[in-house]
Parts: structure tokens; C-alpha cells; sequence
């Protein structure tokens, strides 16, 4: 049972996290129907498997928080701003109570009980009226009750497929039960069909369960059936023996259930019973016993270095495959050369299976930044909108996970001193709602993330200011505005006037950068005054495998990655030679190109016949030069080591299929030092 | 494409150091800073780099950064010959580790030392010279300079070794 | 005599507990996410039950045991739908759609067992 129970805990983290999201959806518009359906299934789930799994404490929770849903998809209750600030604790609630060990912490419980009690009046004040009636049945039925159930199967009830003794068994699962077969509708044996059921049953059960279980059981056969359910006593008759035995006497005497005897038999009984304390447990309910065996599991936890070795060898096997087509293309046999397809198809797929293991997209950390800006605008009495784009991108877990801080940080930041108050914002004659937004997207080996603020901005002037306070730069240095941006990074750096308990003062750029430069990424800001601003990160695919375009300069090959290709031309040399700006009409439009050669500092022997090379990026083009385009490759990536951090417009390295090593360009890079120029 | 591996020699009174030839100079290297010695090949330049960095060589499909120690030492660079090879190193850089190639005109032998066979460094030279000769090792009239390989790569500074060759010899005078 | 049994379930816990139960006890299983996925399971095999929960995504089970009766080889296989104690509007909802029975949430294997072992002989 553990294994499933460790499933459980995945599975119910998932779905705290879907409730998260979908509650924060809700949030932008209460009236949605879909999203008000979805939290409810949510927790109708998370509560079916909470008591599969021993998890009872969340079975109690949610079917509270289930209740309340429930009630608001019937349009019983409105959603507001309370019930559902209510809910999200309840969901942080719910994370807590997912592990065990604070379930044994006393002051946990404690809280436990707090909360409970408040998704206990809500759901509870919003009760109908037959709930109400069920929670009080549930409260009366605690104890115990004893039934005397008639039922009589209709004559063709198995030519139904019911068997009427699976019923008596369902029966007798409630509590403790006697049942007397009761064979007063037996006909003349020459009448008798052989596939009829004559027989009748006297059932007599002791339950705790509610009276509309018992009728449950016979919602399959009540309308081939006569059922007659009636409560004899307020107490539990099954464990009296004088009762049991009288019940077994009397029928021996006669086949026969007298009622009227048994009820004047229960009066004196009854009387005994006052006051007694009955604490009988009920077998049946009570059973705890699970298969314990080796079970098959449909997902396993895998040590990350062993995913590591994985990708190793995926990452050796696409460069032989490589080299296996490049041996296949020289080579005239049809055979080899289709074999050499067939593996690299085969190959790419491995590629994408095996690298998609340890990727998880970007959205994952979104809600807590969802949740963040929500909590801290409500606190600061700023409106805040958070929009995110390409939140699919994905990237490494671990990086993903410690990515978390750093990128909460500059999230708080945007809305402590960024974003300003509604009346600045109205004087400033901005929207009064201010917008944070998260946008990631992948550009060659890198992914960015990028937070954006429409706020107020960093006044660069205070910062040089600052800057000359604590004697970085003099008087006459001269520094462009990025460079004096850049001071922010620095510790104990912060233009904010007011120390706030959200950002405090100075405490976090710097964190911001180490942590961002420990996962060998970068960090990047730019301002405007009351414009906002943008803080970039940019993070490595560790390792990855890209789908590249390979082109050729002399003998050495590059790799432009594929996904910022745009177009590609050929044109003659002298059509290059004799432009002076740099600027050609390729296709239907104008575009700024470079010389790749010259920015890998090659020699100038260029031959008849170039091809110009389209890359965009933020609807931004440029050309690249280069001698020929050799076709599509699946490039590996290879970092190229921290010798080489300094050089910034390669990204990486790959090995070709012949051995020799070819260099992976950095896009972006390029197209901003075109423009820089 | 015949590779030499090298064995780790882990006793403690004796160790093994690689010697190799960089122009007219012979230098040395604790054999278990050493994993691999490679023929010469193509190495693929890298743009905005400093002129030692030579470039990068597939390692069995791995991208190993290789810097021209001539350069690297201010030592005159000789033509490319039969005996040019890449000593491949295993450097402590910024507290983790990371391989290295190290480009040489020759591979001599491995010498067994003990401590006392190797001679203290000259005591002048500049700041960088101070810590990346680990000792002296005399072999006839000559001297070979035991490098201190991490340190020799944790620098970007070009490194003066002609100084320090030359101080030797002045000694030598001397003495 | 083992059985083929497909369960449909969006909680893969539960899907697990079930199919793990199910086949200690000689049956093979099939598992379907939500109620499309069920049928496009289904797809003209032969099947002795069907067990599937009712609140899922896409396709809840209510729809998931209309749509198994409409077909002509599914009108008589047994549906047992999984369910909390307190929803008899659900039962009789889904009695109407054509379900055999129920079993109640949460459940222990044996119980489970118990409770195919009626609906399929």
C-alpha cells in the first residue's frame, strides 16, 4: 500500500497545484463555469483518494471544502473575494497536511482544527436544506440502529442478472445483520419455473450508517422488488444475545418472522438498553488489511545521475549516428543508406524522449508567482494585474527549483517599488491598474525569462548618486547608462527611499545575481523612468540537443539554431562586395547583414556564390554571410567550458559526424551587435 | 589517433612528473594532473578569445578547450612537427574541475622523483611566477621547471617564464 | 478464471490500487484516464466490466456508461461505478444511465473483489 501511497502524495500534488491555478483563474472572473467545475472535480478527487489512503484528515477537509463547491456551482452561493482568499489557505493548508510528519505535530493539529472549523462554517452556513437534514441523520446515525428490512424479488429478478443474495450480502456489509430466508411465496412445485426466485428474506440489521444507505442498496432493484424498511430500535439489537437467539428460535419454531412478536420482544429489551454505552466496533468497517506484495508501478523515481549517464550516451549516439550518415552520403550503397536514415530517425526520437524526462515547463513555478502578486498587491493596496507568456518553455527541474527565490525577489520587487499606487498612477496619467508580466522564451542554447514592470522605474541618477556615496566611481567617470544600472547587482544597493517589509532595503539584486550566476546563467536589467522595467535571466540548457541549420565558412562549420532561422539566399559576391551599408533587399524587405568570417576573424577568400542567412528574433532580422548552407543538423550541445566565458557570441560547440568540432552561434548576440554597429 | 594513458602513481616518498618541451625549455607536470597525450588535430578556433586560448578539440565527443602554453609562457612559437602534441590536464579552476589541453612541441618521458630531488624555486619573479613553478628538477646542466598546473591555468595574465629561465641560469653562473 | 476488467479512473492512485487488486486477483486490466479515453480502450474488445469513477475530466462516467450502452456490444457487460457514500442523486443518475452497481469510496481490496465477484461470473 505505500507505493500507492507515495502515488497518492504525487498525484495529490498536482492536483493542490491545479486547484491553485484554477482558484487564481477564478479570480479573474467568478462567474466562470468551467473553472468553478474543474476546482470542484479537483477536490472531489483529491478527497476520493485522501481516504483510499489513509490521509484522513484531508478526507474531512476537502469534503468540506467539496461541499462549499459544490454548493457554488448550483449557484447556491456566490464566489467573492473572502470565500476565496479562504480557499487559497486552504490549499496551502492542504500542502501542509500532505505530510505526515506535521499530522503527529500537536500545534499543527491545532491549527488543523482552526482551519477546519472555518471551511466548517462556511460550508455549513451555505448548507441547503436536505443537506442539513443529512448532516443531522449523520450526527443521530453515529449510533447505532437496528432495521428490519422485507424484501421480496420479483419472480424473473436473474433473468435481470441480479443475483437477490448479492443484495442480502450488501446488506449485511452496513453493520451486523441476521437474514431468514422466508419461503412463504413458494407455488406448487408443478408452477415452479426453475429460473424464478420465489424465496422472500427477513433481514435484520444493526447499522450506524444513515437510513438512505440501506435504500441505496436497493436502487438497482426496487422497481422489480418489495422492500419494506423499518427501524425497530434506536440501538444496536444484534449484539444482544436474548435478542439474537429469540429471532433463531422463532424461526426454527415456524419458517416464520413474526413482527408483532419481535417488537413486544424489543420493548423489554429496550429497557435494558437505556443509558448503555455501546461501543462495539464494527468488523467490517474497520478493516484495515491491505495486500502487501510487490506491486508494478507505472512511474518510477530515478536518480538523477543515472538521467545524466542517459543523455550522455543519447548525446554519443546521435553524434556516431552523425557520422554514420556522413559515411552513408559518400557512400553509393542504397542499403547502408537507408539503415542510416531509419537511425536517425530513430535516434531523434530517443533524443526527445530522453531529454523531455528531466524538463518540466516553466509554468510549474508560475502560480506561486501568481499567488505572490495577488497576496502582496492586496497587502500594499496596489492593483496589479500578472500576465505570463511562453510559460510552456521548459526547462531543466533543478534548475527550475532553485530558480524559484531569485525570480520571487524580483517579482516582490516589481510590486513593492515599481508598480506605484493608484493615485500616482492616475496623476501620471497611466492605467491604475499596473501589470507585471513573465515571459520566457528559448533562443538558441538558452532560455530567458523575462519580468517586466510598468512602473515607475529606477532613476538612474540616484543610483550614480549612491554610487559616488559609496565611492565606486568619481565625479568624472564616465559611464553609460547601463553600466550605472549594473551598480544594482552590487550588495547593499537599493534606491528605494522607504524600508519595507516586503523588499526591505538593498537586500536582493546581489542575492539575485549570485544565485542566477550559480546555474551559469546571466542577469540583465534595463529602465525607464516611468516606463518600468525589465529585468532579463538568461539560463543555459545545461545539455541539450537543438535542431540547428549547419553552414560552412572555408573548411569550418557553424550551427545557426533552427529556431530563429528565418529565410535563406544566395547571391553573388559582388552583389556584398559592392554594397556599402550593409543593408541588402532580400526577399520582400531590406535587412542589415554581417560577415560571419569577420566576426570569427577568417580570411577574406570568399567564394563566387555566398549565401545570406536570415535570423529574427523580437521581429527583429539580420542577414548573416556565410560561404554555403550544408542542410539541417541535430547538433548536440557541448558547453565550451568556463576557459570561454568570456566570448559571447558562441554558445556552444558540437561535434560533426567527421569528428571535427563546429561552433554554435548565439543568435541574439549577433543580431544585437549588427545593431550596434 | 594513439593515445598514451598515463598511470596514476599514488606512493608517497616517490611521484611521477611528464616531461615535455615548449620551444627550448623543458618543463614537467605531476603525472596525475595528466589523463591523456593526443596527436596533434584540427583545432576550431573560437572568436574573443586571448591568443593562447588556441581553440577546442573533440575529446571523445566532449569539447576540450586547448591553450598554446607557448604563448601562453611568452616563449617563441615553432612550427607544428610529428612531436606537437596535447597534453590533456585535469585543472582545479574556480573550485571545481574541468579538463584541459595543453599544447607542447614534445612529450619527453616521466621522471620519479622524490621531494628531495626537487629544488626549491628562485625566490624572485613576478607575482605570478612566484606560485606556478612548483620546483626544480636538475637534469645535467639543465633545469626542469615542475609546473604547478593549477595555477598556470587559474590566471588569464600571460606568464613570463623567460624570466624565471633566466634567473636560473644567472644562479647557475654563480654558483 | 481471469477476467478483462477496464477501470477508468482520472486519479492514477486509485487506477493503481485497482488494477494492482484486480490483477493479484488473475484479471488483466485496462486503464482509461476519463471517459473518451474508456471507450476509445474499449474499441470493439472484448471486456467482462467496466468500473469507472464519475467526477473525471473531459468525459465524466455518467456520460462514459450512455455512450458504453449505446453500443450494441456493450449493452449487457457490467458498469460498477466508484463512489463517496452521500451521492444518491449520482447513483440513480447513473442507474439510469445504465450502470450494475457501485462500489463506495474508499474501499479495501477486498471489498472490491467482493464486489466484482457479483457482477461477474
Amino acid at each position: 500500500m505505500e507505493q500507492f501511497k507515495k502515488k497518492y502524495v504525487e498525484e495529490a500534488v498536482d492536483l493542490i497545484a491545479d486547484l491553485e491555478k484554477s482558484l487564481l483563474e477564478l479570480e479573474r472572473d467568478f462567474e466562470n463555469k468551467n473553472v468553478i467545475e474543474k476546482i470542484f472535480r479537483v477536490m472531489h478527487s483529491l478527497k476520493g483518494g485522501s481516504a483510499m489512503f489513509g490521509f484522513d484528515l484531508i478526507d474531512n477537509f476537502t469534503h468540506h471544502l467539496e461541499s462549499i463547491y459544490d454548493n457554488v456551482r448550483t449557484d447556491k452561493i456566490k464566489i467573492d473575494d473572502e470565500l476565496l482568499n479562504i480557499t487559497l489557505d486552504a490549499v496551502d493548508h492542504l500542502k501542509s497536511l500532505l505530510n505526515e510528519e506535521n499530522t503527529i505535530n500537536p500545534n499543527f493539529i491545532h491549527t488543523h482544527e482552526q482551519k477546519l472549523e472555518i471551511v466548517k462554517q462556511i460550508s455549513n452556513k451555505v448548507l441547503t436544506k436536505n443537506t442539513v437534514q443529512n448532516v443531522q441523520q449523520k450526527i443521530i446515525n453515529s449510533n447505532y440502529r437496528t432495521y428490519h428490512i422485507y424484501f421480496k424479488p420479483d419472480v424473473n429478478i436473474f433473468k435481470n442478472g441480479t443475483n437477490p443474495l448479492f443484495i442480502i450480502d450488501d446488506i449485511s456489509l452496513l453493520g451486523f445483520s441476521k437474514a431468514f430466508p422466508n419461503y412463504s411465496g413458494l407455488p406448487e412445485f408443478s408452477e415452479i419455473d426453475v429460473e424464478g426466485c420465489y424465496i422472500a428474506w427477513d433481514v435484520f440489521l444493526s447499522t450506524s450508517e444513515p437510513f438512505d444507505l440501506i435504500k441505496d442498496i436497493f436502487i438497482f432493484v426496487d422497481s422489480e422488488c418489495e422492500i419494506k424498511i423499518e427501524e425497530l430500535a434506536s440501538f444496536n439489537l444484534m449484539n444482544d444475545d436474548n435478542f439474537c437467539s429469540f429471532l433463531t428460535q422463532m424461526y426454527n419454531d415456524g419458517y416464520k418472522i413474526d413482527i408483532g412478536l419481535i417488537k413486544s420482544n424489543i420493548k423489554i429489551i429496550e429497557n435494558d438498553f437505556i443509558n448503555k454505552e455501546i461501543s462495539v466496533l464494527d468488523n467490517n468497517r474497520n478493516e484495515n488489511v491491505f495486500i502487501n506484495r510487490e506491486a508494478t508501478i507505472s512511474s518510477i523515481r530515478v536518480a538523477s545521475e543515472k538521467l545524466d549517464d542517459l543523455i550522455d550516451w543519447v548525446s554519443e549516439l546521435v553524434t556516431i549516428q552523425a557520422r554514420l550518415s556522413l559515411y552513408a552520403e559518400h557512400n553509393a550503397d542504397s542499403e547502408i543508406g537507408s539503415i542510416a536514415e531509419e537511425v536517425e530517425k530513430i535516434s531523434r526520437r530517443l533524443r526527445d524522449n530522453v531529454f523531455s524526462i528531466r524538463l518540466i515547463p516553466i509554468e510549474n513555478m508560475v502560480t506561486r508567482f501568481q499567488r505572490l502578486v495577488r497576496e502582496l498587491s492586496h497587502e500594499l493596496k496596489k492593483e496589479i494585474v500578472f500576465e505570463t507568456e511562453g510559460t510552456e518553455t521548459e526547462l531543466d527541474k533543478n534548475i527550475i527549483e532553485s530558480l524559484n527565490d531569485p525570480i520571487m525577489h524580483i517579482i516582490r520587487n516589481c510590486i513593492d517599488h515599481g508598480i506605484e499606487d493608484s493615485e500616482t498612477r492616475i496623476s501620471k496619467g497611466k492605467k491604475v491598474v499596473g501589470k507585471i508580466k513573465l515571459k520566457a522564451f528559448y533562443s538558441g542554447t538558452s532560455v530567458y525569462i523575462q519580468i517586466s514592470d510598468d512602473g515607475k522605474g529606477i532613476d538612474i541618477s540616484k543610483v550614480k548618486k549612491m554610487a559616488l556615496e559609496k565611492q565606486l566611481i568619481t565625479d568624472d567617470s564616465i559611464l553609460s547608462e547601463k553600466e550605472i544600472l549594473d551598480f544594482v547587482f552590487l550588495p547593499g544597493f537599493s534606491t528605494a527611499q522607504e524600508v519595507t517589509k516586503v523588499s526591505g532595503r538593498g537586500v536582493g539584486m546581489d542575492v539575485v545575481k549570485r544565485k542566477i550566476t550559480d546555474l551559469r546563467g546571466e542577469v540583465d536589467i534595463t529602465s525607464e523612468i516611468n516606463k518600468g522595467t525589465v529585468v532579463t535571466v538568461k539560463l543555459p540548457l545545461t545539455l541539450s540537443i537543438i535542431d540547428g541549420l549547419l553552414v560552412k565558412i572555408e573548411h569550418s562549420h557553424f550551427v545557426i539554431p533552427l529556431a530563429s532561422v528565418d529565410k535563406c539566399f544566395e547571391f553573388k559576391h559582388e552583389v556584398f562586395a559592392k554594397n556599402k551599408t550593409n543593408i541588402i533587399y532580400a526577399g520582400s524587405e531590406h535587412i542589415s547583414y554581417t560577415y560571419l568570417r569577420d566576426m570569427f576573424d577568417m580570411q577574406d577568400i570568399t567564394p563566387e556564390i555566398e549565401s545570406l542567412v536570415v535570423i529574427e528574433f523580437n521581429d527583429t532580422k539580420v542577414g548573416m554571410v556565410v560561404d554555403s548552407i550544408v542542410g539541417q543538423y541535430q547538433a548536440v550541445l557541448k558547453p565550451l567550458g568556463a576557459m570561454y566565458k568570456k566570448q559571447d557570441i558562441v554558445s556552444g560547440a558540437t561535434i560533426l559526424g567527421d569528428g571535427t568540432v563546429a561552433l554554435v552561434v548565439d543568435p541574439i548576440k549577433i543580431i544585437n551587435k549588427v545593431i550596434d554597429n | 589517433m594513439e593515445e598514451i594513458k598515463m598511470s596514476v602513481n599514488k606512493t608517497n616518498e616517490i611521484k611521477s612528473y611528464l616531461s615535455f618541451r615548449l620551444s627550448e625549455e623543458i618543463f614537467a607536470a605531476n603525472v596525475y594532473k595528466v589523463l591523456n597525450i593526443l596527436e596533434m588535430r584540427t583545432i576550431t578556433k573560437i572568436p574573443q578569445a586571448p591568443d593562447y586560448m588556441k581553440g577546442v578539440i573533440n575529446l571523445r565527443g566532449n569539447v576540450l578547450p586547448v591553450v598554446d602554453l607557448r604563448i601562453k609562457f611568452g616563449l617563441p612559437i615553432t612550427e607544428i612537427t610529428v612531436d606537437t602534441c596535447i597534453i590533456v590536464l585535469n585543472i582545479n579552476l574556480d573550485g571545481g574541475s574541468i579538463m584541459v589541453g595543453a599544447l607542447v612541441d614534445a612529450v619527453k618521458e616521466v621522471l620519479e622523483l622524490n621531494d628531495e630531488d626537487i629544488e626549491p624555486a628562485p625566490s624572485i619573479g613576478t607575482k605570478y611566477n612566484a606560485n606556478f613553478i612548483q620546483g626544480m628538477y636538475r637534469v645535467n646542466e639543465n633545469f626542469v621547471m615542475i609546473l604547478n598546473i593549477d595555477h598556470v591555468f587559474n590566471t588569464d595574465e600571460l606568464i613570463n617564464v623567460n624570466e624565471t629561465a633566466d634567473k636560473l641560469n644567472t644562479e647557475e653562473i654563480k654558483e | 478464471m481471469g477476467k478483462t476488467i477496464l477501470i477508468v479512473d482520472d486519479s492514477e492512485s486509485i487506477r493503481e490500487v485497482v488494477s494492482f487488486t484486480l490483477e493479484g486477483a488473475g484479471h488483466s486490466v485496462l486503464k482509461g484516464v476519463d471517459g473518451q479515453d474508456a471507450l476509445k480502450l474499449l474499441d470493439g474488445k472484448d471486456i467482462d466490466l467496466i468500473i469507472t469513477d464519475l467526477h473525471m475530466p473531459i468525459m465524466d462516467g455518467i456520460s462514459l456508461i450512455r455512450e458504453v450502452r449505446q453500443k450494441e456490444q456493450y449493452k449487457f457487460v457490467p458498469i460498477l461505478f466508484l463512489t463517496t457514500e452521500s451521492q444518491t442523486e449520482k447513483k440513480m443518475e447513473a442507474k439510469e444511465a445504465g450502470a450494475t452497481g457501485w462500489i463506495v469510496k474508499p474501499f479495501v481490496p477486498e471489498k472490491l473483489l467482493a464486489a466484482i465477484n457479483k457482477v461477474v461470473r
